[in-house]
């Protein structure tokens, strides 16, 4: 298929290869360097204090007895550096450390440079603090609460409560579809919350040295952000701090705001002149938490007499926990994130994030789509199985054609939604399998969107979101500059590959250096899924900058119009005369004969579009993904035990640049899913995280995966890095309620609150037997 | 996350060891006996009660044999799940073993360490910070209990996977002390509450189990054993319940019959027949035999799933391994 | 009651009689082939080791409390959790790192590692050092693992990332690959 971004007669040798990680040798070598495997000259070790109580005010802080410590060499507190940070401008909310309040339990409170982690825990334990208890909101319903301004957790909440964003949207008449309605139904829905558990804990290192410049290691999926917060909190100018990201052990959302201990890290050194390291037990990484936010959502969906979807209102109520994080966006996403992929008439949204006295939720693969996807998708089963449809052709006939609105003015431009279920419901037999098999045993299905990037970018200044810059070496090798961080998710292969594609080399011709804010030209980071779309086009016009230069250098040398030239091969061909060739390296050295250094840069900014209305900007998107799974499993009778046996995955990723990775996109996306619907729980015990361990935080281990059937649907987006759209995210989200309809079809039973763990799958099959007995 | 201070001492032999501990007991200077480690130093690391002294098994001779009727203290559970003659004799015990918690753990844990674990519960298995919030608890550090609040009785769960089905085998635990060697059938070690645990005083060294050979093959007809566990997971959780059985039949009619538990009390529990030796082997047998057992099995919420849920999995073990074992 | 009641002093929150038994001692383990020396305390873990004494930190640190296999190394050819296991306890004891496995055909790489690579088998990789000591074990006693006994084998490691699809895969490879090695190296 050609795309507009092929030359006539280009072919790719490297787009849509499998092709191993370009750092995949680093990793199994253990070469790979991460935040923690740094050591520097002089380092120190610096630990933070921690709230016992979920809510209190300070008091008083006395280090007296703590910094006579030998061994010790700063000690930070609150007061050291007051100023607010946050990752998005609306909700600044979070200082280094506690200021006047502590908001949860294990809330940072004071902090210690020691040349020992044994003399710096020690030092933490003669820290002495007074704290003024007071009442903790622990539950969502008790912070929608007006009271007196000492119990707010901010300063800036909605009218007198602990409400931190309340946002409300309608399009149409979605009372009237209701009243029309053929079936419809209102229901009410649990989630608690869930974490990222990747597998590397927080790391930072902090050095602020004898040029009084900054450096900062850390292990981050936003360098960018964390520099700007960096410099409001330390009130430096951001060219006096360098960020560094090495090597990110897995981030999934939970790395991507600028976090407190990585200002602690930088006040630290910045007091006593040394590296100071802060590396985070397993149980504070819970502590730091950002993960997926517990919610109720109440949801009402509206069928026509046609079959055809016709309204939907959705009610979220959104525990945030303490801070604000990207929770605005959070706030948003619960709602307008359910207007695909199918056709949605009518929309009605309320969505409330409030504050409460637990560590803060944030951003976490599949942000704000999940739990309202789940919701939907779960009504959606019951309306086909209450009219006797086939769920997955009454999916099919009300999915978003591709070009189109939606009714909140989504731009649609590709979509493979039908096509996803087409292939999905044939490769895994679904015909002859639902509503079929055998009782305990079960199929079922959901579908998904999801944004390839946010189309508005968090900070309001007029730059590109992306912007890769290309350096060349005598010798033809290819330095590409980029700060899109990778963590794990391929980004730097994702880099060198589309440059070696346009450029015609093989891909060890590119280095990529991503890490270091120094070299790189700005790039927002990896979150919202939008690196693949928004720094892959940056890298694909930079190399375009220089193909363009490498053609003209040959046409110059051979005579001939740059037109008839491509690249491939490390040559520069005439495709008219493919005899005519000139070599890569002559063309680079060609091209460097007048100005020296051979260098392009290129850069992605998303147009324009989107409504007028308030909080229009929420959910748009250059480019949006579209999935539809199906799952099959059976339950244990005896114990209520879930066993997950296939799922057939398939995903419109617009186009597969490297198959291999997209597939692990998916994979791990739904192991990530899956561990969310069946036994994933951020649990709590009043104030206290209850599981902060991965004994008690369950993630799915191998024994219990399913067999993963990846379905590759590629649509070509026309604005994508060669057709690319995102594949990070939008795999978590049917997996969850493709589980649920599967366990319906196999005992015939709904479940409205997750995770449905063994015990609750038991507790509805004895309550099923009772009833069942009680009709007989 | 780094370890208390504590001293380290590697005896090689019984003897060696009996010389720390008097020195210790005399000295008044509290110890642990540490072997795989797997249990001991997560709880240290959590500083849960750690001594100053700490005795390492791991250089100490002889005490890992396997065979079918003495098992070395320090025999690995790995090896033990991976042993033929002991699942040709004992196939609950290899079937347990192979249970525990996981591959790379099991290449560590100690079958002595696994029968002498620690109680766990939610309030107990956290870490300092965690349990200075919280308040601490009767058995680390404070003066009440957390989940049934009083001050005398610790309930933390008895969760290893090995112990109960050495009950049901009617082993019997070989014990070297200063004032020498005593045997103490399993049946009558478990003793007390979360807290106290065993009989065992803490300068015994756990060093055999003996399980009667009339247990096994050699001697006629053995006693057909099996274990089912119940966890969240397959693989790195501790059972939250746990049921071991042993069968004999003669003809239709049960001739002997063990049922133990683990996952459930402070300790794991040998309940003998409940009353059924004689008995038909019949779907009416094994649900008298599954609401005999609910009605003696006891589960409080302090480990994972709804104490309900986890004493009703209890009756549907005892009863599906009545049928398969028959 | 007994022993166990008295109240914890060890905790390593402000006590003063923490620094009993800090003396360090000698300390000489095996590594990689190499015998290497340093100083240490008696609760010196293998993982503390490695890591910082040695440098060698291919090993990683997870979750500290053996839930991860993040820092399984290979003790006389069996994975174990480095962060369980005390350092003097290896004295005498052959261990084996990440490090060490390309040391053992000779600085090239282990079939093990490059199966990983081309299989998709590391994202974030974090994990990937730990799941290599593992697999290298399993190998070594069952040369042909059906993919359930990988499975099974590999149920101490966690990886976040590639939801364990690929790194089944990566085993099987290098299965076969070593088993090609294996056939070649009889004939
Ligand atoms: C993540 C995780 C999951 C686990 N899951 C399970 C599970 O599913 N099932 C299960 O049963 N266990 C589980 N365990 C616990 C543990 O791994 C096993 O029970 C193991 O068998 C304990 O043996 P060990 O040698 O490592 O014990 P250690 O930690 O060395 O010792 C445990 C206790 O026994 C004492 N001790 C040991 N040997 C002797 C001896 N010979 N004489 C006197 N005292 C002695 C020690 O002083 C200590 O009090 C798990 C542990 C972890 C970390
Ligand atoms: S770090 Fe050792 S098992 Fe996780
Ligand atoms: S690759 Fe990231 S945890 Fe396994």
């Amino acid at each position: 298929m050609n795309h507009p971004h092929d030359l006539p007669n280009q072919k790719h040798s490297l787009i849509g290869k499998r092709i191993p990680l370009i750092d995949a040798f680093r990793k199994a070598t253990g070469q790979a360097i991460y935040t923690d495997d740094i050591k520097l000259p002089g380092q120190v070790v610096g630990k933070i204090l921690r709230s016992p109580h979920p809510h209190a005010k300070i008091l008083s802080i006395d280090v007296s007895e703590a910094e006579n410590i030998p061994g010790v060499h700063a000690i930070v507190t609150g007061r050291d550096a007051e100023n607010c940070f946050g990752v998005l401008p609306v909700s600044q909310d979070e200082t280094a450390l506690a200021v006047d309040k502590v908001l949860f339990i294990g809330d940072n409170v004071a902090a210690v440079a020691a040349d020992t982690e044994e003399i710096a825990l020690r030092a933490l334990g003669a820290i002495k603090v007074e704290y003024q208890v007071l009442r903790p909101f622990l539950k969502m319903e008790e912070s929608l609460e007006q009271v007196p301004e000492e119990l707010r957790l901010h300063p800036k909440t909605y009218d007198g409560t602990n409400i931190h964003k309340q946002v409300e949207q309608d399009f149409g008449d979605f009372d009237r579809a209701y009243d029309e309605a053929l079936w419809k139904k209102r229901q009410s829905f649990r989630f608690i919350g869930v974490t990222h558990a990747f597998t590397e804990p927080m790391c930072t290192i902090a050095f602020f040295d004898a040029d009084e410049r900054l450096t900062v290691w850390s292990a981050t999926q936003v360098p960018h952000y964390l520099h700007r917060a960096l410099a409001k909190v330390l009130e430096m100018p951001m060219h006096r701090i360098r960020v560094i990201r090495p090597t990110v052990g897995g981030g999934f959302g939970g790395k991507s705001d600028p976090f407190p201990h990585e200002m602690v890290a930088a006040l630290l050194s910045r007091k006593c002149r040394r590296p100071v390291k802060i590396l985070f037990d397993r149980e504070e990484v819970f502590y730091s938490n950002h993960g997926r936010h517990p919610s109720k959502i109440d949801v009402a969906l509206a069928i026509d007499k046609n079959h055809k979807i016709s309204g939907l209102h959705v009610d979220a109520l959104i525990d945030g926990g303490a801070w604000g994080s990207f929770g605005v966006v959070t706030a948003y996403y619960n709602g307008v994130l359910a207007n695909g992929p199918y056709k949605l008439p009518n929309f009605r949204y309320r969505g409330r994030r409030v504050y409460s006295n637990k560590p803060p939720c944030g951003a976490m693969r599949g942000h704000g789509a999940v739990n309202t996807r789940y919701a939907y998708e779960i009504l959606l089963d019951e309306a086909a199985h209450d009219l006797g449809l086939d769920p997955a052709a009454f999916r099919r006939d009300n999915v978003l054609p591709p070009n189109t609105k939606t009714i909140n003015e989504l731009r649609i431009t590709t979509s493979g939604i039908g096509e996803c279920i087409d292939r999905a419901v044939e490769a895994s037999s679904w015909k002859d399998k639902y509503g079929k098999l055998p009782f305990g045993h079960g199929i079922g299905i959901a579908g998904g969107f999801y944004i390839s990037g946010s189309a508005l970018p968090i900070h309001w200044d007029k730059i590109p979101q992306s912007t890769v810059h290309l350096k060349v070496d005598l010798d033809g090798g290819v330095t590409i500059h980029s700060l899109a961080a990778e963590i794990g998710q391929g980004s730097d292969t994702m880099l060198a590959q589309i440059v070696a594609d346009v450029l015609g080399l093989p891909i060890d011709y590119c280095r990529v250096f991503s890490e270091d804010t120094d070299t790189a030209p700005i790039d927002l980071g990896s979150y919202s899924s939008r690196v693949t779309f928004m720094a892959g086009n940056a890298a694909r016009r930079a190399a375009e900058e220089l193909r363009k230069a490498l053609i003209q250098a040959a046409a110059d040398l051979s005579g001939y119009p740059p037109e008839v030239f491509i690249l491939k091969d490390e040559k520069v061909i005439n495709c008219t005369r493919p005899e005519i060739q000139v070599s890569y390296r002559e063309a680079v050295r060609r091209a460097m004969k007048d100005c020296g250094a051979l260098q392009s840069s290129g850069c992605y900014q998303a147009p324009p579009m989107g409504g007028k209305f308030k909080g229009a900007a929420a959910g748009l998107s250059p480019t949006y993904s579209f999935q539809a799974f199906v799952v099959e499993l059976s339950v244990d009778l005896q114990t209520g035990k879930p066993k997950l046996h296939d799922v057939w995955a398939a995903h419109d990723c617009g186009k597969a640049l490297n198959p291999l990775a997209v597939e692990g996109q998916i994979e791990g996306s739904i192991h990530m899913g899956l561990g969310q619907v069946l036994c994933e729980e951020f649990a709590y015990n009043k104030g206290n995280v209850l599981n902060p361990n991965f004994l008690d935080y369950r993630t799915l281990s191998p024994m219990e995966m399913p067999r993963v059937h990846p379905i590759l649907v590629e649509t070509c987006d026309p604005e994508g890095p060669f057709g690319a759209k995102e594949c990070g995210e939008g795999p978590l989200l049917p997996i969850l309620p493709a589980v649920s309809n599967a366990l319906f079809d196999a005992i015939g039973i709904r479940f409205y609150e997750l995770p449905i763990t063994a015990d609750r799958i038991w507790r509805a099959l004895e309550r099923q037997k009772k009833s069942s007995a009680t009709l007989v | 996350m780094r370890l208390p201070d504590f001293d380290l001492h590697y005896p090689t032999s019984l003897e060696d060891i009996q010389g720390l501990t008097k020195k210790f007991l005399e000295t008044g200077e509290d110890f642990d006996f540490i072997a795989g480690g797997t249990d001991v130093l997560p709880n240290y690391k959590n500083r849960l009660n750690p001594k100053r002294q700490v005795i390492s098994l791991s250089k100490v001779q002889g005490l890992n044999k396997i065979s079918p009727n003495c098992i070395g203290a320090l025999a690995r559970v790995r090896d033990i799940a991976a042993h033929k003659e002991l699942g040709i004799h004992f196939p609950g015990l290899v079937q347990a073993a192979k249970l525990v918690a996981s591959p790379i753990l099991r290449n560590l844990a100690t079958l002595g360490g696994n029968l002498l674990l620690d109680t766990r519960c939610y309030y107990f298995n956290q870490s300092e910070f965690w349990r200075a919030s919280k308040g601490y608890c009767l058995k680390a550090d404070g003066d009440e209990c957390l989940v049934v609040p009083q001050k005398e009785i610790c309930y933390a769960t008895y969760s290893g996977d090995l112990a109960a089905i050495l009950l049901v085998l009617n082993a019997e635990f070989e014990l070297h002390g200063p004032d020498g060697v005593r045997k103490i059938p399993a049946r009558a070690f478990y003793r007390g509450d979360g807290i106290e645990r065993f009989v065992k005083k803490p300068e015994e060294v756990l060093t055999f189990i003996h399980i009667p050979e009339t247990q096994s093959k050699t001697r006629g007809p053995a006693l057909k054993t099996a274990y089912r566990k119940l966890r969240a997971r397959d693989t790195i959780e501790y059972p939250v319940m746990g049921v071991a059985m042993g069968l004999k039949t003669e003809g239709d009619r049960i001739s002997q019959l063990e049922v133990a538990v683990t996952g459930s009390e402070a300790i794991p529990v040998w309940y003998g027949d409940l009353g059924f030796n004689g008995e038909r082997i019949c779907q009416d047998t094994a649900e008298g035999l599954k609401k005999a057992l609910l009605n003696r099995v006891k589960t409080y919420k302090n480990v994972p799933f709804p104490p309900g849920y986890r004493r009703s999995m209890a009756g549907e073990f005892v009863k599906e391994l009545l049928l398969t074992l028959a | 009651m007994n022993q166990t009641r008295t109240k914890d002093t060890g905790s390593s929150t402000g006590n003063p009689k923490e620094s009993f038994g800090n003396t360090l001692r000698f300390l000489t383990l095996r590594v990689n082939g190499s015998e290497l020396r340093c100083a240490a305390p008696p609760k010196a873990l293998l993982l503390d080791v490695l890591r910082e004494e040695f440098n060698l930190i291919g090993t990683k640190r997870g979750c500290d409390m053996g839930t991860c296999g993040c820092c399984n190394v290979l003790l006389d050819g069996q994975a174990v959790p480095s962060c369980l296991v005390l350092a003097f306890d290896c004295e005498g004891k052959e261990i084996q790192t990440v490090e060490g496995l390309s040391v053992e055909v000779d600085g090239h790489l282990h079939p093990l590692q490059s199966a990983w690579a081309h299989s998709g088998g590391s994202q974030c990789g974090f994990c990937t050092p730990g799941f290599l000591m593992t697999a290298k074990e399993l190998l070594e006693h069952n040369p042909h693992p059906s993919r359930d006994e990988i499975a099974e084998a590999l149920s101490g490691n966690v990886c976040r990332c590639t939801g364990y699809k690929k790194i089944l895969d990566a085993v099987e490879c290098a299965a076969q690959q070593l088993q090609g090695i294996s056939q070649e190296e009889e004939r």
